[in-house]
């Protein structure tokens, strides 16, 4: 499969430090890609180099044969973009809400289609305000869709999000990757990474230490003699929660 | 980038914005309302003063004849005088006039309008007293009870009179208190809808992340400011209709001008006015760093560009200085449009100021610009 981000000795300088210190890494057409790390590993600031947010210090970007540094306009164009917490102007309604995202990219669609995506169809004319955490993430990523973005970028989705609306959001994810959109998310929550996931790069300290599929990398610590202190059960008390709650979206 | 495909963004952006507006009560409530309540407020202060000029004074009357019950009712029928029934005896009267409420006394005496012996008509002798702090009004009512004399001495002698004086109001209506008053208002008004708007909400935009997420689009900083200015012209025409509407069917505003010229001078004072708040909104990261240039801006302008008092009121040097700030020229245009009737043509200078500050306002507006 080709590659549609090819990320080439990517360098973030803040205060004389590489806060993303020389990575380079592909990702592919049509996967799930995602960054994991702790805190300040350089994984937003990461995306933001590659959406054309933030200036690129050092190394190229190049998303679908278009160098972010030459032309930043033009990858705008080409991503959609998921934000750590979605937030709306208030008084605005769903429906108003695509048509402003699909007009900033000059286009018109039909409101109501990319809601019933999201399974925001009955919210059409609601107010955003009135949304739960769960439909806010919903109606972001269909805000973000609007204009047929051949990435789309995904910056912790789910924190704060109740499991229901957890596992919600990871089948959206998967529809949008089925639709042939490749996705590129960070998160901290590692079933998440091993559910959704096709490639990991796992970064620290600007670097990127670990870049291949959840299950070789998982293969690959055992392969060095890991192994866990407790018996693993085979659930755990999310299973409970989720077994004992039903899966049904509450928001 | 397509032309027709930017400004329908522009489009729905601003349209957006606007119903977005007026969903919002507070929004409606701080630049509809709230002008609204201070035109009452300054109307109710300055609506009537100086068009009717009337005496505050109290008659003391003394005297029991039927001329002087005549010439008493004369008095308080009088356009010119407002008699102050309360105060009955001189020492009353002296003690208002101390405190500077009324203007004069004017006191009929004991035998003021009886027949004396020997003669054949009434007489008497009509006195009036004022403060030191009255002399002006003293000696006006002194020549108007000599003018009512006067024609009561000829209707009783018939003698005839060869010089007389007239006097005719003529048609022409001279500026009121009010007519300043109010383009200062409209003036105070633009302020809230062009500057106080955009600093409160940029702030609260940018730390939502609102701002970042629209960064993340196509969409220019050219496109965004111009819906703004879009919806905020919408929104400001309303507001400013209303406010000439209340102003001239309860304040009788002499409205004699061109309504599209002064439409057209409204819209460049809005957008003028809108890009100071956008200036300083979208620079600003925060409330804190917003807070203390607003008010560097706005309290220069709206003490000294004749938002509260006119400026004719102000020493020369500081009307000189004061005639460069922007919001003098859209006040003064706006004034000399509506009330004095003046067209575009004689504006020059204040068009020209207005074109001027616009240019320079927005060319910081667009380098201070922060997504973020």
């Amino acid at each position: 499969m080709s590659s549609i981000v090819q990320v080439r000795d990517l360098v973030k300088t803040y205060d004389n430090k590489n806060v993303v210190d020389g990575i380079s890494f592909d990702v592919k057409k049509g996967e799930i890609f995602g960054i994991l790390g702790p805190n300040g590993a350089g994984k937003t600031t990461t995306l933001e180099m590659i959406e054309s947010l933030r200036p690129i210090d050092g190394g190229k970007v190049v998303v679908d044969g278009i160098n972010v540094a030459d032309d930043p306009h033009k990858i705008k164009y080409l991503i959609g973009v998921q934000p750590q917490s979605p937030a709306f102007q208030d008084k605005t309604k769903l429906t108003e809400v695509i048509d402003l995202f699909a007009a900033a990219y000059g286009e018109r669609v039909n409101p109501k289609e990319f809601l019933d995506d999201v399974q925001l169809g009955e919210k059409a004319n609601a107010y955003v305000e009135s949304l739960s955490g769960g439909q806010k993430q919903r109606l972001s990523i269909a805000a973000a869709l609007v204009h047929s973005p051949k990435v789309f970028f995904m910056d912790e989705p789910t924190t704060g999000l109740d499991p229901q609306a957890r596992r919600n959001l990871w089948d959206l994810v998967k529809q949008v990757r089925d639709k042939g959109v490749t996705v590129i998310m960070t998160t901290h929550y590692m079933d998440e990474a091993e559910i959704l996931c096709d490639r990991i790069a796992v970064m620290d300290n600007g670097k990127i230490v670990a870049l291949d599929t959840p299950k070789a990398l998982i293969k690959a610590l055992l392969g060095r003699g890991f192994t866990k202190a407790q018996h693993v059960e085979q659930a755990n008390l999310e299973d409970v929660f989720i077994d004992l709650t039903g899966k049904a979206l509450r928001d | 980038m397509n032309l027709g495909k930017a400004f329908y963004t522009v489009r729905v952006f601003a349209f957006t914005n606007t119903r977005r507006f007026f969903r919002d009560r507070t929004a409606i409530f701080f630049s509809v309302l709230f002008p609204l309540i201070f035109l009452f407020v300054f109307g109710g202060i300055f609506g009537n003063s100086s068009n009717n000029a009337k005496f505050h004074i109290a008659l003391i009357n003394d005297s029991q004849s039927a001329f002087a019950k005549s010439f008493a009712k004369e008095l308080k029928d009088s356009k010119t005088l407002n008699v102050d029934d309360a105060i009955k005896t001189f020492s009353q009267a002296k003690e208002s006039m101390g405190r500077g409420q009324l203007d004069a006394t004017i006191t009929l005496p004991k035998d003021f309008g009886t027949v004396k012996p020997g003669t054949a008509y009434p007489s008497g002798e009509v006195q009036i007293q004022y403060t030191q702090n009255n002399s002006t009004a003293g000696t006006t009512l002194g020549s108007i009870m000599q003018g009512i004399l006067k024609n009561i001495n000829a209707g009783i002698t018939k003698a005839p009179e060869p010089f007389k004086v007239s006097t005719t109001q003529i048609k022409e209506k001279s500026l009121t208190s009010f007519d300043y008053t109010f383009s200062g208002l409209l003036g105070f008004s633009l302020m809230g809808l062009g500057i106080f708007g955009p600093i409160n909400v940029f702030p609260e935009l940018k730390k939502q992340g609102i701002l970042r997420r629209y960064s993340t689009t196509p969409l220019r900083v050219w496109q965004y400011f111009t819906s703004m200015a879009i919806s905020q012209t919408i929104v400001g025409l309303v507001s400013i209709v209303i406010m000439f509407v209340v102003a001239v069917a309860v304040f009788h505003l002499n409205l004699i001008g061109n309504i599209a010229e002064l439409g057209l001078v409204i819209i460049m004072g809005i957008v003028t006015i809108l890009g100071i708040g956008l200036a300083i909104g979208g620079w600003a990261s925060n409330e804190r760093q917003a807070a203390p240039i607003s008010n560097i801006v706005v309290f220069p302008m709206m003490f000294l560009s004749g938002t509260f008092f006119p400026r004719f009121l102000m020493p020369d040097w500081l009307q000189n200085i004061s005639s460069f700030l922007p919001l003098t020229p859209i006040i003064d245009s706006i004034r000399l449009i509506a009330t004095e009737g003046k067209h575009l043509i004689d504006l020059g200078p204040q068009l020209g100021l207005i074109v001027l500050w616009a240019i320079v306002i927005y060319f910081i507006a667009f380098r201070v610009f922060r997504w973020e």
